[in-house]
């Protein structure tokens, strides 16, 4: 079992004035191979709650086990367990650091102490993953880089570490439709051929909608659902209530159903979407 | 990771206590006194009066005395390598020698002097970190800004200086977010900054920066967009949405103040100062 969260409680500025608890009792387990997204509205403890999973907060009060390892015993290896579990950030700006992108895909790798040859066949395969060129584009300014560039790059730098589970940070926050697409198509590339476990947090409905097995809800740092991305979105009314889109397919389907469309729940692709409102009008036309 | 945490100074802790009630004009004095007084303290009684009025002040304030003094553990190693220095290098051949290798000698003169400096560090410190939980943001400078209006006289852009100064304040906690943000980005990617030896740690820092600086300029520009954005043009003719009053409060802070200053410059005079 990968990553297992049991009772963990998190507050900010402990022992401050202004300490704020941010998560509150929360208990998952994430195995590997799955495709998780993590959504809920701003500032409901996402974030916090995913930098959980790579050490980059300890627990005070609970406990994360990545791999059995406990992050908080003084012996763990947090390095390994930060490689294992890569994580991106949600502004390339504060990942990419090195003049350029070549030497910042190598950053991580080299930080392993792997050897020169070694390194470079990391970055070359990170950047074919993540369909970066690897001959104009290895030393090219990282200011140079458009924003969905920069993004890959950015999820190249964590791919050169050889994570096995992937947490992106709402990677597809300011980029155009073009360059969102991609980024998806790069996600689900990795989950599909490398069987890496994906944790994806999204401001996007759709996105989650269309790519996630899986959804976490959190809101106001608990846990208030965890089920299949379909049992999810079926639950409307709670959704909105938080605050929380619905995918655009989702609305559609409830505003038909309202209208009196006799279409069954769940439906969350457009070709689904398209089916079943197809065969309800042909019904209807059969019953005139 | 949490860095913000530690950092106390330019942090504003909202409360109702008559120190936070006071006029800016008239706790900027006051510090100013009290700071101007501990450069002239070389004695420990002074010193103690100080402590004793400045606890007596966190008391009044409300304020917990734990969070006033946290902001000092991050700066302990700089203070420590600080006396190390004066204890060693300072010379003063008079003194009573208490160690020596080489060309360090630790003299008596020497831990006076790295006492005095840590000791005066401490306080100002104190002071102005307890300056700033008790003031805003918006009444320091506007305070800062009265205070400055008669310079205006000999072409000192009062309004222009103030503004940078709260600025650079306000960016202290920004900048420290940012770092951590920068700092967790590295460590995501295999940097242990918690480990290896000093030489090793430093040399982790410098990666650091650059986007730190870089963050900072972007920042700084968005900022004079959005300043020009609502019409900043400097200080020229603009009004106040509050103008400040001295009340009672502030003639009793001034009373306060006058027999603190007394009973310090006394204590000052008759005591016997350390170095």
């Amino acid at each position: 079992m990968p990553i297992e969260v049991i009772n963990l409680n998190h507050s900010y500025k402990e022992g401050t004035p202004f300490e704020k608890q941010v998560l509150f009792d929360i208990n998952l387990v994430i195995d590997d191979g799955e495709f998780v997204g993590i959504i809920g509205p701003t500032r409901s403890g996402k974030t916090t709650l995913a930098q959980h999973f790579n050490a980059l907060h300890i627990p005070r009060r609970g406990k994360v086990l990545v791999d059995g390892v406990d992050t908080k015993d003084k012996q763990a290896d947090l390095i390994t367990v930060r490689h294992r579990v890569g994580y991106v950030f949600q502004n390339p700006d504060y990942q990419l650091f090195a003049p350029t992108v070549g030497e910042d895909i190598a950053f991580g790798p080299l930080n392993q102490k792997l050897p020169g040859s070694e390194v470079e066949k990391k970055v070359r395969e990170a950047m074919d993953q993540v369909g970066l060129d690897y001959k104009t584009l290895y030393n090219r300014d990282i200011f140079a880089l458009s924003g969905g560039q920069k993004r890959r790059a950015a999820i190249a730098g964590v791919l050169a570490c050889r994570p096995r589970i992937l947490v992106l940070d709402d990677v597809t926050a300011g980029l155009d439709p073009r360059g969102r697409e991609d980024i998806l198509a790069v996600i689900r590339k990795l989950h599909r051929r490398q069987n890496i476990t994906i944790i994806f947090i999204s401001n996007s409905m759709d996105e989650v909608a269309s790519m996630a097995e899986r959804i976490i809800v959190i809101d106001g740092g608990r846990v208030l659902m965890d089920d299949t991305t379909k049992k999810v979105f079926a639950r409307f009314a709670e959704l909105r209530s938080i605050g929380l889109e619905l995918p655009e397919v989702s609305v559609l389907i409830d505003e038909l159903q309202q209208a009196g469309f006799k279409l069954p729940d769940g439906i969350l692709s457009v070709n689904e979407a398209l089916h079943s409102i197809s065969s309800a009008l042909r019904e209807m036309e059969a019953q005139k | 990771m949490e860095l913000t945490k530690n950092i106390t100074l330019g942090v504003y802790l909202p409360g109702k206590s008559f120190i936070h009630n006071l006029d800016p004009r008239t706790k900027i004095i006051a510090a100013t006194i009290i700071i101007v007084l501990l450069l002239f303290s070389r004695s420990y009684p002074a010193f103690a009066l100080s402590a004793l009025f400045i606890a007596a002040l966190i008391i009044f304030s409300g304020l917990p005395a734990g969070y006033v003094m946290r902001g000092l553990k991050p700066m302990l190693p700089v203070l420590a390598i600080m006396w190390v220095f004066q204890l060693f290098l300072f010379k003063d051949p008079d003194a009573a020698v208490y160690f020596q290798w080489w060309i360090f000698e630790a003299t008596e003169a020497g831990l006076q002097m790295g006492n005095l400096i840590i000791l005066r560090v401490l306080f100002l410190f104190t002071i102005t970190t307890f300056l700033t939980l008790t003031t805003s943001v918006v009444s320091l400078t506007d305070g800062l800004e009265s205070m400055l209006k008669p310079l205006q006289a000999i072409g000192l852009p009062s309004q222009e200086l103030v503004m940078t100064l709260v600025i650079a304040l306000r960016f202290v906690l920004i900048l420290a977010e940012e770092l951590e943000k920068i700092i967790k980005a590295q460590m995501a990617r295999g940097v242990a900054f918690d480990r290896g030896n000093f030489i090793q740690k430093t040399r982790k820092i410098f990666p650091v920066f650059l986007p730190l600086f870089i963050g900072a300029f972007k920042r700084a520009e968005e900022l004079i967009v959005a300043m020009d954005a609502r019409s900043y043009t400097g200080g020229k003719g603009r009004t106040k949405m509050k103008t400040l009053h001295m009340g009672r409060v502030d003639l009793g802070a001034a009373a306060v103040m006058i027999i603190y200053s007394g009973l310090l410059i006394y204590i000052i005079t008759i005591t016997e100062p350390m170095i």
